[in-house]
């Protein structure tokens, strides 16, 4: 062998030494996909955690845009048609049915069976997440529920006892819009449906046939629509009105009373100290009411090569400890029943309003048409309501109309 | 090896050309006509997203479909309207600064750059920053009114269906009057300055000067800017899409927008396609008369 062949060949040799040893050949990289609502957050620390205990495995987590759930949902269905979807990612239920038709999802059942801490996650949590054919596709990993945030200050000087039903909730509304103040901060806008359930799915409307346009459902949402339409409790802009612009409305003083999840109330403490509290949302007199459960999960794809893999790391998210740093990272409430009695996080006041409200809380039905309820058919013929181009009726048979044609 | 007879030669010189063109061919092939082709299947077939197994060919019936569709009219009429205000106003905002932006002061290099930053932003950026502007409770437009004493309450801009089409108009002038202040002022510098002079001598008023010297000199140029303008307006959503999704309830809703949001909320890339073929159908008008405009120029 001539010498310069001789160092061509170790050079190469030396080049390709990585690729073929045996640790390397086992390595698998899982691409998982998330959104937090505070983008600087990273998982980085979590995932390091993970890779020092599973050798084998390297994390490539990608932050997607949520842009209201639009953004995240379009490029994961437009990934996984495309079969360049991530291994698992984060996903709630309302897309679970469409995800389901598409084929797209793993079957958790069996891994499951062999995972110690599944015990350390509610029944109520599993029950709630089981997809339509009885199978477990969907990891919880975090949860919030819907209350009501209110000004103490404000109840106080007005000699108000935070609302339990309807009529106590519009009595204080109206007792509380003056000046430049409006009683209830309404959201129109993007991801308002969680606002109007409680009034609506909670005076009895359901998602059934004909159940959007029964007497209770019509009540109910005439109920809402007036609001703004003849108390003119809300703002002028509430029927554009999203997550942040009525969260900033209640922190400037504009609103009284405003319906979101614990996730921002870190920040209403911040601006308010302890000017604000919450209860449980209104609902008919004796009657349980209804509110939104938040749920996020994580799922394994169906067309993933690494699915072991994949739901080592989404099962590491659900067990206690982890559970808990994840969730600092997110702002939402831990699945583990190991963590709730240490969870310091967010004020005491707002876990237990989350907490109370948890036997109203459900979930929009798991239908391929729920998602774009969610993000079109709702907030279209709501506003067209609260700005009186429709009837109140009529956005409900709109609404009917979409679920049953 | 043998000679190529005559008439293989003939052959490969007439060939030749079409080979240059054949890597460009294939491309436009691929990134233009494969996606236009795919939309007008899709247009054709009831295909929905999330039912991929599931596609039926339902001929024209996405086209009948919008004929009836109410939510298409609306949207097709605020397209039309869109389209008037905002290359209207952009191009005369812009014809305005180019003329000033002509005259000679001392920082006019500085004012030259400064114009360019509107344009140079991105739409995202221009409609987060539009909205919270709009802001009924923190927006300084409220502010800045309130103030002046012209209102005596915060105004919805984007909540009432009266003001947010125009206050979204609004945003998107601002965005894109600095393409035609460059251009016309591109345009401007190609003057002589013996035109000038010579519309001085026959004693020429300013607006005259305006009229009769320099719009038919820029004309071409005016020509081709707003028919460029109007390809990119008719087919733009992403500031209202940022700004208001197209509410409250239609007002917002342009023919691209509604395409999209079917596409993309409601997974009917059927009809979504359907109707982003009635848009390219419009727009081919307008496209028809800018390749004649290019073709002529390049006949000169």
């Amino acid at each position: 062998m001539k010498r310069r062949t001789f160092l061509q060949l170790a050079g190469a040799g030396a080049l390709a030494a990585p690729f073929v040893s045996p640790a390397a050949a086992q390595q698998a990289t899982v691409r998982w996909w998330y959104h937090f609502d505070n983008p600087q957050n990273s998982p980085a620390e979590l995932v390091a955690a993970f890779e020092k205990e599973n050798p084998g495995i390297k994390i490539q987590a990608e932050s997607i845009p949520w842009g209201g759930g639009s953004d995240y949902y379009t490029r994961l269905f437009a990934s996984l048609v495309a079969g360049n979807a991530p291994d698992c990612a984060m996903v709630k239920l309302n897309n679970q049915a469409q995800l389901l038709q598409m084929g797209a999802l793993e079957p958790l059942d069996s891994r499951l069976g062999g995972w110690a801490a599944r015990s350390d996650i509610s029944d109520s949590i599993w029950n709630v997440n089981k997809a339509t054919d009885g199978k477990q596709y969907f990891l919880p990993v975090q949860y919030v529920v819907l209350y009501l945030y209110y000004r103490t200050d404000l109840f106080q000087a007005a000699g108000l006892q935070p609302p339990k039903t309807y009529e106590d909730f519009l009595a204080a509304a109206k007792a509380l819009t003056k000046g430049d103040v409006y009683g209830f901060g309404m959201r129109g806008g993007a991801g308002g449906h969680d606002n109007w359930a409680p009034f609506v799915l909670g005076n009895g409307a359901t998602f059934d046939k004909g159940g959007m346009v029964s007497e209770k459902a019509l009540a109910g949402n005439r109920f809402y629509v007036s609001l703004m339409r003849d108390h003119k409790v809300v703002p002028p802009s509430a029927p554009t009105d999203g997550f942040r612009q009525i969260v900033d409305g209640f922190k400037a003083g504009r609103s009284a009373m405003v319906i979101h999840h614990v996730g921002s109330s870190n920040e209403m403490v911040q601006a308010l100290g302890d000017k604000v509290s919450a209860v449980p949302v209104p609902k008919p007199a004796g009657a349980k009411g209804w509110t939104i459960f938040g749920d996020e999960s994580n799922a394994v794809f169906s067309a993933s090569k690494q699915k072991d893999a994949a739901f080592r790391w989404i099962s590491f998210l659900s067990t206690a400890n982890n559970n808990v740093a994840f969730n600092k990272l997110t702002g939402q409430l831990p699945v583990t029943t190991s963590s709730a009695a240490t969870w310091d996080v967010h004020p005491k006041r707002f876990v237990e309003a989350s907490a109370a409200s948890l036997p109203a809380a459900g979930v929009l039905p798991d239908l391929p048409k729920t998602a774009d309820f969610v993000r079109t058919v709702w907030p279209t013929s709501m506003q067209r309501a609260l700005l009186g181009q429709i009837t109140p009726d009529d956005m409900m048979k709109a609404v009917e109309a979409h679920f049953h044609g | 090896m043998t000679t190529a007879s005559p008439s293989a030669a003939a052959l490969r010189t007439a060939a030749t050309p079409y080979l240059f063109l054949a890597p460009a061919l294939l491309v436009t092939l691929a990134v233009v006509l494969v996606p236009v082709a795919q939309t007008v299947w899709m247009s054709l077939h009831d295909y929905i997203l999330y039912r991929p197994q599931n596609v039926p060919f339902i001929g024209l019936g996405n086209f009948t479909r919008l004929l009836k569709d109410e939510v298409f009219w609306i949207s097709l009429w605020n397209s039309a309207w869109w389209i008037v205000l905002v290359v209207g106003l952009q191009f005369a905002l812009g014809l305005g600064a180019a003329l000033l932006l002509n005259q000679s002061f001392w920082w006019r290099g500085l004012a030259r750059s400064l114009i360019i930053i509107p344009w140079a932003l991105p739409s995202v950026i221009i409609g987060l920053t539009w909205t919270w502007m709009y802001d009924f409770n923190v927006g300084v437009l409220n502010d800045l009114v309130l103030r002046l004493g012209l209102v005596d309450k915060p105004v919805p801009w984007l909540a009432q269906p009266t003001t947010s089409f125009y206050a979204i108009v609004l945003a998107l002038v601002w965005q894109g009057f600095p393409f035609f202040a460059v251009t016309i002022l591109a345009g401007l510098q190609t003057i002589g300055q013996e035109l000038y002079e010579a519309a001085d001598i026959d004693g020429a008023t300013r607006f005259q000067r305006l009229r009769l010297v320099i719009l038919p000199s820029i004309a071409d140029v005016i020509m081709t800017a707003l028919l460029l303008r109007t390809i990119w307006v008719a087919n733009s959503l992403d500031v209202i899409l940022v700004m208001t999704g197209g509410g409250p309830g239609y007002a917002t809703h342009t023919l691209p927008l509604y395409a999209f949001l079917k596409a993309y909320s409601g997974m009917e890339f059927g009809y979504g396609s359907a109707l982003a073929l009635v848009l390219t159908a419009l727009l081919l008008v307008v496209v028809f008369a800018y390749v004649r405009r290019a073709a002529k120029d390049l006949g000169r």
